[in-house]
């Protein structure tokens, strides 16, 4: 399976930059389990010109996804996917964590669900997006 | 380091007793795309005319690839390319005469580079200038403006009428142009859409001045709308650092800053009591708060 440019979506008028649009659909696709380790990026060149947008832009996510070792740069072929390893203590990755499950939790309130029904729901989400 | 492409330091420029500029610094480095934005006589198109030595500023001082540009060398013309608001090409000519007539004046004219494009962006070679419409007159000065192609490219508003498959056709173009990471183009525009595409930095006219200059990315990082919903009514002096537009009613809050990190959150719960929401705003939002105007629209869809 070759990962092509079509696998992402840009949205250049929301207030999110683009270029941590596509670092984080990079993290989705992989633990979504659509890419996996060895698979090559597609280049700098064919993501600006089919997504329409500054060459730059598209080096930053890649950068950034090489930083948090995502990524490896390979020599004249391009960004390879890395063996996914996990960093950081337990507590810490769980930190990392809550901010995102609180604003579920509070849209979770609004809308009128009790602790059992919004649990079924993490329950189906945690079914579908397998470890 | 890389050197200049633009320098512009204390420009003030006045028409009469009308002080469009008042005091604009701004350098642009080789290979930024820059955006440049403001509302409508903000005098956008002034500080191009002054950056390329078509009006004589009234104080202060513009150079391109380093010379004054009151003395611009034949050289450094050569490594420039511009798009004018009003553009009038020998009305005469067909475009294909057209291109062969600019393109004589160049040294280095990609024929080839030009035929393409006239071809891409659908232009009849055998059409007289004179009868083409607006956004097909305004295509071919971006063709012409390109055909030598410089190392610094200059639009004023290139895009106002083009219909959407030209725009993205255009923005196709550019962002082909910069690939190299070497070329460098100042563009001034409504369309914030298409900036956010391509743009790697945004210059912000306002008051005659630059009101904010920076990265397309830290921009959009570092603006943001905070929504506080606090126990009790908030003061009405809510002092929050880097606010850039404010609006309390009661206990409700909404707050524009320029500089949003985390530590503003808790800190801001913890002071007043409140639950804060932190929201993204995409570059036309921050461009109307950044004029002062609020870029939330409220039930009846009429803007507050």
């Amino acid at each position: 399976m070759t990962i092509t440019p079509r696998q992402f979506e840009v949205h250049p008028s929301s207030g999110v930059p683009i270029y941590l649009q596509i670092v984080e659909q990079v993290n989705a696709l992989i633990v979504g389990g659509h890419l996996q380790s060895g698979e090559m990026l597609p280049s700098v060149r064919q993501m600006a010109t089919e997504l329409g947008v500054n060459h730059m832009t598209i080096s930053k996510a890649y950068s950034r996804l090489e930083a948090s070792g995502v990524v490896e740069r390979i020599r004249g072929k391009g960004m390879m996917l890395k063996e996914s390893h996990v960093t950081g203590t337990l507590r810490h990755r769980q930190s990392e964590l809550q901010p995102l499950l609180e604003q579920a939790v509070i849209r979770a309130r609004q809308l009128g669900l009790d602790d059992q029904q919004i649990l079924s729901v993490l329950k189906t989400v945690l079914r579908e997006i397998q470890q | 380091m890389t050197r200049p492409i633009i320098e512009i330091k204390n420009l003030s420029k006045r028409f009469d007793d009308n002080d469009v500029l008042g005091g604009v610094d701004l350098t642009i480095e080789q290979g930024q795309v820059v955006g440049l934005l403001g509302t409508n006589g903000s005098g956008k198109t002034t500080l191009i005319k002054c950056l390329l030595g078509l009006l004589k500023p009234t104080v202060g001082s513009c150079s391109i690839f380093g010379e004054d540009v009151w003395n611009l060398s034949a050289d450094a013309k050569a490594r420039l390319g511009y798009v004018s608001q009003e553009f009038a090409v020998l009305p005469w000519l067909k475009v294909q005469s057209a291109t062969e007539y600019i393109g004589a004046f160049y040294e280095n004219w990609d024929g080839k580079l030009v035929r393409r494009l006239l071809d891409e962006w659908d232009l009849d070679t055998k059409q007289r200038v004179g009868v083409l419409s607006v956004g097909q007159r305004q295509k071919l000065a971006v063709i012409l403006a390109m055909g030598h192609r410089p190392e610094l490219l200059i639009l004023d508003e290139p895009v106002a009428s083009l219909d959407p498959l030209a725009r993205r056709q255009f923005l196709q173009s550019l962002i082909e142009f910069t690939e190299d990471e070497k070329h460098t183009i100042l563009f001034s525009t409504h369309i914030t859409s298409d900036l956010e595409r391509i743009a790697s930095h945004v210059a912000m006219l306002r008051d005659g001045q630059v009101g904010y200059w920076g990265e397309m990315d830290s921009l959009k990082n570092q603006v943001k709308r905070l929504r506080i919903q606090a126990q009790n009514p908030l003061p009405a002096d809510l002092e929050i650092p880097g606010t850039m537009r404010c609006q309390i009613d009661r206990e409700h809050a909404l707050v524009t800053v320029a500089e949003m990190n985390d530590d503003l959150v808790s800190t801001i719960s913890t002071q007043f009591d409140a639950t804060v929401s932190v929201e993204d705003l995409n570059l036309e939002e921050i461009f109307l708060e950044l004029s002062g105007v609020s870029s939330e629209y409220d039930e009846a869809g009429a803007s507050r």
